[in-house]
């Protein structure tokens, strides 16, 4: 019998941090005769072979030239996770080609690693299962995702606390109730990464902000759609020449809103005839 | 040739010692001449040797660490019983020897193929045993290629130490127990009658608890005077395994008394036993082979195929296709609908198993207006992509008991629901946690 592999649960920012792949070699057999996965360690030792995410499909494109293959952005409060469905996911691929952006999305997949010849590397999720949800699940994937990042932060510390490496501090970590696979995995990223405390302190600064995202909603019982803030901001900044597209963005976002949600807003705006687009980069309010 | 071949038997020597196996070099020489002249190349016939040796080499067991399927392993252990049965084996009558064997920390059945002359009380050390799955738990069986050596009576602790039986609580009920004695409260009692080789007996099924866990039982004795919340003080009743789940049975050498809560103060209430369970980490479920009574809570990252509507055969329940049970021949098939989903909430993953209610409950559909969509749609799939739409990425908790399967942990809910919107609360105990460490990294700066 064989474990399934457990959908890890992190960040964009995390996950596109991740440049170290780990695949077993071929006549490597695990313990249980089973074959070993192939696996991303992410900087805070994640290790990753299946990921759940969660976020705002911003952008879908078609990249193939002889087959389709869809590119998607799902963004969360962090980043970008990055969906490539081809052939090979005929049912992400079609869901991907018909879906209306923006909207929120579950994805499950495996982590791709791309590493072409010039030392870059690129990480993207291959969806076996992706489906369309709802704000609420969105929310609860942060928290979620938050308190399991913040568990790895913290046992991170430990790690680095303890100025072991290796085998060493495998045992260390596992005699400190970390379990096994993270305790494996923060060695290796450890060794590969050079993990330190300011790397810890940036990703927990990612994480609260994240967290923070939700408190801006949540609290604030009477919120007014995107859109009307919007329409109300078009309406102010309408001198009778319509509004540049660019400016609004600037504008709306000195006043804390981001980019996707000031672009789905003007969507829907559009969409609704409540405004239109007379020139390309120009907006005018129907009044 | 010979002087050739020396550091490469140097080489593997060292291999095999770093793996704790010793083996002499003019056997390593022999192994490796002999795939050399069949013209092995050189590294495929070391690595060769090298397996050869590791799946020869014995891993020695303590009892509590066998699971059914082991091949090749050295185990020692005092034999508390053995009986000599005889069988047919394959239109042969063969003589086989059973009972139990134990060491310090557990104890479990043998089968000896062989006629050892073994006695009660006996310690032996069993080389090459294997193990399989006998009444749902594991059992170490040697014979014509096992080696059985008896060893001095202070190797293992005496016959009474070893068959004593330990007072344990629920939680640590373990397969390795054979009897056990514990005081519990009763949570759900009921009689059934079953049909034991052609005779009626009425027997007691149940739930117990205590603060620890919760276990089923099966009473083969009468238990008058008993009921749904009495305290009682169980003696010597028998380990059974079921699906990786131990359950208590009550024999003629079980002692049941009724204990006086009033007099007796005990850890638990029926009130503060018979609460749901609180959800814990599926990574915690999956480190047992089956658990009784436990909740996930976890996102549906995949509905499983042969969810939806399936049909099922009359007789014997399983699921059939285009009305041919594979025992019953033809059949008028059954409608059933169920769900199994795999559930993950980050630290691990089980399938969960849904049956036609709880299904209905959590894909918001009655198996009629399921019917119905198949019916539209044209295509018995219709359904399963349906769900799939639903369900894929929702939360979900369930409570229900989990077993070990050839696809990993299995939990069959009992109950099944959306769990509460608590993110609330969550985030503020996040921003808390992330600001008392803020103002730690400033007290230590």
């Amino acid at each position: 019998m064989v474990d399934r592999e457990v959908a890890q649960r992190l960040f964009a920012k995390e996950f596109n941090d991740s440049k170290f792949n780990i695949h077993p070699k071929p006549d490597e057999v695990s313990f249980d005769g089973g074959h070993a996965p192939n696996f991303i360690v992410s900087p805070l030792g994640s290790k990753i072979n299946r990921l759940f995410a969660t976020g705002v499909v911003t952008e879908i494109d078609n990249i193939g030239t002889e087959h389709d293959l869809w590119r998607a952005r799902v963004v969360d409060p962090s980043g970008a996770f990055i969906v490539y469905a081809g052939q090979y996911q005929p049912e992400a691929a079609i869901f991907l080609s018909t879906l209306e952006i923006p909207a929120y999305v579950s994805v499950v997949g495996k982590a791709r690693i791309y590493e072409p010849e010039d030392g870059s590397v690129f990480v993207s999720i291959r969806p076996e299962d992706i489906n369309v949800i709802d704000s609420d699940i969105r929310d609860r994937w942060i928290v979620d995702t938050a308190e399991l990042t913040l568990d790895r932060v913290d046992a991170f510390s430990i790690a680095l606390a303890s100025g072991l490496t290796g085998t060493e501090l495998f045992e260390h970590l596992v005699q400190n109730n970390i379990p096994k696979g993270l305790a494996e995995g923060i060695s290796l990223a450890l060794d590969y990464y050079h993990t330190n405390e300011g790397y810890l302190q940036n990703l927990k600064n990612a994480v609260l902000n994240c967290v923070k995202s939700i408190g801006s909603e949540s609290d604030n019982e009477n919120v007014v759609p995107d859109e009307d803030l919007i329409l109300k901001l078009m309406k102010e900044m309408d001198t009778g020449k319509g509004i540049d597209y660019a400016e609004l963005i600037i504008i709306a976002k000195s006043r804390g809103m981001a980019e996707n949600v000031i672009v789905a807003a003007v969507r829907k705006l559009l969409a609704k005839g409540m405004c239109y687009e007379p020139k390309i980069g120009i907006l005018k309010v129907v009044s | 040739m010979k002087n050739k071949l020396a550091p490469h038997i140097e080489e593997l020597t060292k291999a095999l010692e770093n793996i704790s196996i010793n083996v002499d070099e003019s056997q390593i020489r022999v192994e490796l001449e002999k795939l050399l002249d069949f013209r092995v190349p050189l590294d495929e016939a070391k690595r060769t040797i090298i397996r050869k040796f590791k799946s020869a080499s014995m891993p020695v067991m303590k009892i509590k660490d066998i699971t059914a399927g082991l091949k090749g392993f050295e185990v020692t252990g005092r034999i508390i019983d053995v009986t000599e049965k005889t069988v047919n084996l394959r239109g042969k009558e063969t003589v086989i020897f059973s009972g139990t064997l134990a060491d310090e920390d557990g104890a479990c059945t043998f089968t000896a193929w062989n006629d050892y002359s073994l006695k009660s009380g006996d310690v032996i050390k069993i080389k090459n045993a294997y193990s399989r799955n006998w009444h749902n738990r594991s059992e170490v069986n040697f014979g014509e290629r096992s080696g059985v050596e008896k060893l001095p009576d202070d190797v293992l602790p005496s016959m009474d130490e070893l068959t004593k039986t330990p007072i344990k609580k629920l939680r640590d009920v373990v397969n390795t127990d054979l009897t056990i004695s514990s005081v519990a409260i009763i949570l759900e009692f009921s009689h059934r009658n079953v049909n034991i080789k052609g005779e009626e007996v009425t027997i007691i099924e149940g739930v117990l608890a205590d603060e620890t866990a919760k276990l089923p039982f099966t009473s083969w004795i009468p238990l008058d005077g008993l009921d749904i919340g009495n305290t009682i003080r169980i003696e010597k009743a028998s380990v059974r395994m079921f699906r990786g789940v131990p359950s208590l049975n009550f024999n003629d050498n079980t002692t049941i008394t009724a204990v006086d809560t009033s007099t007796e103060e005990m850890p638990f209430t029926f009130e503060s036993s018979n609460k749901a369970p609180e959800p814990i980490p599926i990574s915690e479920i999956m480190e047992n082979d089956g658990m009784f009574d436990v909740v996930a809570l976890g996102n549906i990252i995949s509905i499983r195929p042969g969810s939806g509507i399936i049909t099922r055969c009359p007789e014997c329940n399983r699921v059939i296709q285009k009305s041919t049970c594979r025992v019953h021949a033809t059949v008028e098939g059954v409608k059933d609908m169920r769900i199994k989903a795999i559930l993950d909430d980050g630290t691990g993953a089980v399938s969960v198993m849904l049956n036609q209610e709880l299904s209905e409950i959590i894909y918001g559909r009655s198996m009629v207006e399921a019917e119905d969509i198949i019916q539209k749609a044209m295509s018995q799939e219709a359904v399963f992509g349906d769900m799939r739409k639903v369900l894929t990425g929702k939360y979900l908790a369930v409570r229900g008991n989990t077993s070990s399967t050839e696809f990993g942990i299995m939990l069959v809910a009992s109950s099944a629901w959306v769990p509460n919107n608590d993110i609330g609360i969550r985030v503020n105990a996040l921003k808390e946690r992330m600001g008392n460490d803020q103002t730690g990294d400033i007290d230590n700066g």
